[in-house]
């Protein structure tokens, strides 16, 4: 048998697929080793083992408020776009609609518009029509760019059910709102659940919307680390940040069993 | 046959239904994406008093050399984090496609991971690793390219080098969209052609990836020239980049129509490159 | 007035005309194929009976009430898709259940009871709690048939349920469906492009080509007599052979005269002769020609026999034997030929 790849490509191969993995994954381990320092100040490699930081960021009022907050709105944030977002994508799959590739695409754009341009569109429209930014302009901001995510999901899932089950459901005497919840919701439901996971991290984890809409009493989990970033950040941020890339790590774990990555990312 | 579903055939409840379904959505897409997105375009062309042109904010910004300066910037930096991630993204892109499907899809994961991970997050990690003392900095300190004690923060590479982590992973997504559909046929048959691993990978594999690699270039390039966190938070107020200036305005000096106007200027270079990118992966798909 | 009566059906898909006026009755009870070739118009017609589509022309009328406008939901019919179409999420029974329950005109327990009752009428009452991707291609179709018939649709549709099957599962399932037929008595209509399944399961065969009906008869009857060069073909690979038909008998194409009683009238004709009805040396008629290949089927051998410029086939027994090359004659008896309308 013919070797397919040169023992050079192998080799050279895997030396820069190590780098740059290494090269992902470096700022994330970094943050997590930085965590454990039992030093008072920030640094590479951690000056010895020890969880007071993590201590402390559980005894912080502040960092509390912002988890809370986040939790709330991310929480929130996953509940409106799931059901915006599946009724969207329901009859974004069924065509019936004129205009429907239109439609997709306005209920994708959210993707692709850079977040910038719309954080500060929505600053303007809660400044000037609803006497300024709060926690519910930040929810419907996060709705927004959330939507096109469970849309994503259920829509994929939607085209690879079988079509007839549908017919063959109208056929046996099945009601237009039967069909939907006995049917369509059902073959929906992995895109459904994948999908909320997506939205729940995408919501928790934003910064650029949430740093526009900056309002009084309003600190979310990224913006306060944003905050102290701008400043000296402590041995403290480390310790949120790990917490925060393990709810990530968690959430994807759950959405790869819900659906495969493969099929959100492509 | 005609086997599938026809819109006209699901009966006159459907179309009633699918607005039902869609209305809840489209509002919000109307209401509060569209409607604020035309609102930056409004705001950009009102002066900032009375009887001036339509056009005075867009001129500030083209006669002040400060903000063609800082627009300067952002391009070249784009330009450069873009190249860097094709030449990273096309290699691992095609590992990815050709290696064992575990160990595919476990480098899948690992690079969406620091993908879904908060942008905050991350750049904070890259804030420790190329700071004073930090593990990049040491590393070139050591290969002799740096002072002891140099540092990385505050500089257009430090920018860079965070840029590209960040960005990495639209490139290989995309770039393995379009070799995820080279059968390998092509490259056995080209082995058999009597063309070497890597002349086969530079005759056969990169030219059927260039639409790949061009779509990942322009939707890098567009991600590159509009995000701020990262390059505000590595690059500090002394390398402002156009996105950061325009959230200064917008939440320090309050000066919406400025920012609104920088801020069009900006969707209009995106929009010049998202509208060639989606065309172009939408003839992939279709 | 028949039990479903279809009156000058037509059907387009933007300019592609896939039924052009198909009427037809059937009467309750019967079991009636819909055969030809794909892109025929024969699963379009099963749709519109089912009310999944809409016909631009003509009516659907069930049991005497036009359902033309109805959607499918509210016709009280059964429809088995090829792909089976059973709900992935739910268990066999509640598959089975499913329509009772879309019903909702009985209690659960009795929809329940109907539902097992259903499942023992296909044998799978064992398999109740299991889920359809655990069953096998067979068991999901009979599942899917069970699910048909729970309800005592008032016609059954049945769209190439047999397609997805391997050779000895069809078999079985064809008798199956024979069977319960004759227990049931459901008005049946089946789809297929398969001419030996619809012989073998149907008593009336609808022959459909190009949206419209090419032959409409009983079983037996359009097997004997096509009728047309058309239906010959695809009913049974007939040999269909173009002649003159002269006062003094019938010519073939390489100059031979055969006397063949009730020919047309004179004049360019096609004779329609069945591969089987023929055999290899004399008969009472007999035809020369020059074998070109010779096939060997297990039981069976075919040959293809050139005959000046038709070529026909020639199924045999084994014992009979030529090579390629011989020159050979073709019998057969008079009373077997058919003429082309």
């Amino acid at each position: 048998m013919v070797k397919r790849f040169p023992a050079s490509a192998l080799i050279g191969g895997g030396f820069i697929l190590l780098l740059i993995l290494v090269f992902m994954l470096l700022p994330l381990a970094i943050v997590a080793a930085a965590s454990v320092t039992a030093g008072s100040f920030l640094t590479f490699p951690p000056q010895g083992f020890s969880l007071r930081w993590y201590g402390e960021v559980l005894a912080s009022t502040a960092y509390l408020g912002a988890a809370r907050t986040s939790l709330i709105l991310a929480t929130a944030v996953t509940a409106s776009s799931v059901v915006i977002g599946t009724a969207a994508a329901i009859a974004l799959h069924r065509r019936v609609l004129p205009g429907t590739s239109v439609l997709a695409a306005l209920f994708l754009s959210p993707l692709v518009l850079p977040t910038i341009i719309f954080g500060i569109g929505l600053l303007i429209v809660a400044s000037i029509y609803f006497g300024g930014p709060s926690l519910v302009a930040l929810w419907v901001g996060h709705t927004v760019i959330t939507v096109p995510y469970i849309v994503r999901t259920v829509a994929a899932v939607l085209s690879d059910a079988d079509p007839q089950i549908e017919e063959a459901a109208r056929t046996m005497g099945a009601r237009p709102l039967q069909r939907l919840w006995f049917v369509v919701l059902p073959q929906a439901r992995a895109g459904i659940i994948a999908g909320g996971f997506f939205a729940f991290n995408v919501s928790f984890d934003e910064a650029v919307v949430a740093l526009f809409l900056r309002s009084p009493g309003v600190e979310t989990l990224p913006m306060r680390i944003y905050g102290q970033l701008e400043f000296s950040p402590t041995p403290a941020v480390a310790a949120v940040s790990t917490l925060m890339i393990l709810l990530t790590i968690v959430l994807i774990v759950a959405i790869e069993r819900f659906l495969g990555l493969r099929r959100v990312a492509g | 046959m005609p086997h599938s579903l026809r819109p006209a055939e699901r009966g006159a409840g459907a179309f009633g239904e699918s607005i039902l379904l869609i209305g809840p959505g489209a509002a919000l897409l109307i209401g509060a994406f569209l409607f604020p997105v035309g609102q930056i375009l409004v705001l950009s062309i009102v002066p900032p008093e009375e009887g001036l042109s339509i056009w005075t904010n867009f001129a500030r910004f083209f006669e002040d050399d400060y903000y063609l300066r800082v627009a300067w910037r952002t391009f070249r930096l784009s330009v450069i984090i873009t190249l860097v991630t094709a030449m990273i993204g096309f290699p691992l892109a095609y590992v990815v496609a050709r290696t064992p499907r575990v160990v595919g899809y476990t480098l899948l994961l690992l690079t969406v991971l620091p993908l879904m991970t908060s942008v905050v997050v991350r750049t904070f990690g890259w804030i420790i690793a190329l700071g004073r003392g930090g593990p990049v900095a040491d590393l070139l300190s050591l290969a002799g390219l740096g002072a002891r004690d140099a540092t990385l923060l505050h500089t257009e590479t430090g920018i860079v080098i965070a840029m590209v982590q960040v960005l990495l992973p639209f490139m290989t997504l995309t770039t393995l969209g379009v070799i995820s559909t080279i059968h390998p046929h092509l490259e056995e048959a080209s082995r058999t052609m009597g063309a070497g691993f890597y002349r086969t990978l530079r005759h056969v594999v990169l030219p059927l990836s260039v639409p790949g690699l061009v779509s990942g270039s322009l939707l890098v390039f567009a991600l590159s020239i509009s995000s701020f966190v990262t390059p505000n938070l590595v690059g500090g107020v002394r390398l402002p980049v156009m996105a950061g200036a325009i959230y200064q305005q917008a939440t320090s000096t309050l000066d919406w129509n400025f920012a609104a106007a920088q801020s069009t200027l900006l969707l209009a270079a995106v929009l010049g490159l998202l509208i060639p990118y989606l065309a172009l992966t939408r003839r992939r798909h279709g | 007035m028949s039990f479903l009566e279809l009156s000058n059906i037509t059907k387009r898909f933007g300019t592609f005309e896939a039924l052009r006026g198909i009427s037809l009755s059937i009467e309750r009870g019967s079991f009636v194929s819909l055969l030809g070739p794909s892109g025929c118009g024969k699963t379009t017609l099963l749709r519109i009976i089912a009310g999944l589509e809409t016909p631009n022309g003509g009516s659907v009328v069930i049991d005497g009430s036009d359902v033309t406008r109805l959607p499918p939901e509210a016709r009280k019919l059964a429809m088995m898709f090829q792909s089976y179409a059973l709900l992935p999420h739910m268990t066999v029974l509640d598959n089975v259940r499913f329509p009772l329950r879309m019903q909702g005109s009985s209690s659960t327990a009795d929809q329940r009871q109907r539902a097992h009752e259903a499942l023992a009428l296909v044998k799978l009452d064992h398999l109740a709690d299991s889920r359809p991707r655990q069953l096998s291609g067979g068991q999901q179709q009979r599942v899917a048939l069970a699910r048909a018939i729970v309800y005592q649709p008032r016609v059954l549709l049945l769209d190439e349920p047999l397609s997805n099957l391997d050779a000895r599962l069809r078999e079985d399932m064809q008798i199956e469906l024979q069977d319960l037929h004759h227990r049931l008595g459901l008005t049946t209509i089946f789809v297929t492009h398969d001419q030996e399944e619809a012989l073998s399961l149907s008593d009336r065969v609808v022959l459909m080509r190009d949206g419209a009906v090419e032959r409409d008869a009983p079983a037996d009857e359009i097997y004997d007599d096509p009728g047309t060069p058309f239906a010959a073909d695809f009913l049974g690979a007939a040999n269909v052979l173009k002649v003159l038909v002269e006062p003094s008998g019938v010519r073939l194409s390489n100059g031979q005269m055969l006397t063949i009683g009730q020919a047309p009238k004179n004049g360019e004709a096609l004779l329609i002769l069945r591969q089987e009805d023929l055999s290899l040396g004399e008969g009472t008629l007999s035809l020369d020609g020059i074998v070109e290949a010779r096939v060997f089927m297990g039981t069976r051998v075919r040959y293809v026999v050139r005959v000046g410029d038709d070529t026909i086939r020639v199924l045999t027994d084994r014992d009979q034997s030529a090579q390629p090359g011989d020159r050979i004659t073709v019998g057969f008896s008079p009373e077997r030929a058919r003429w082309a309308r």
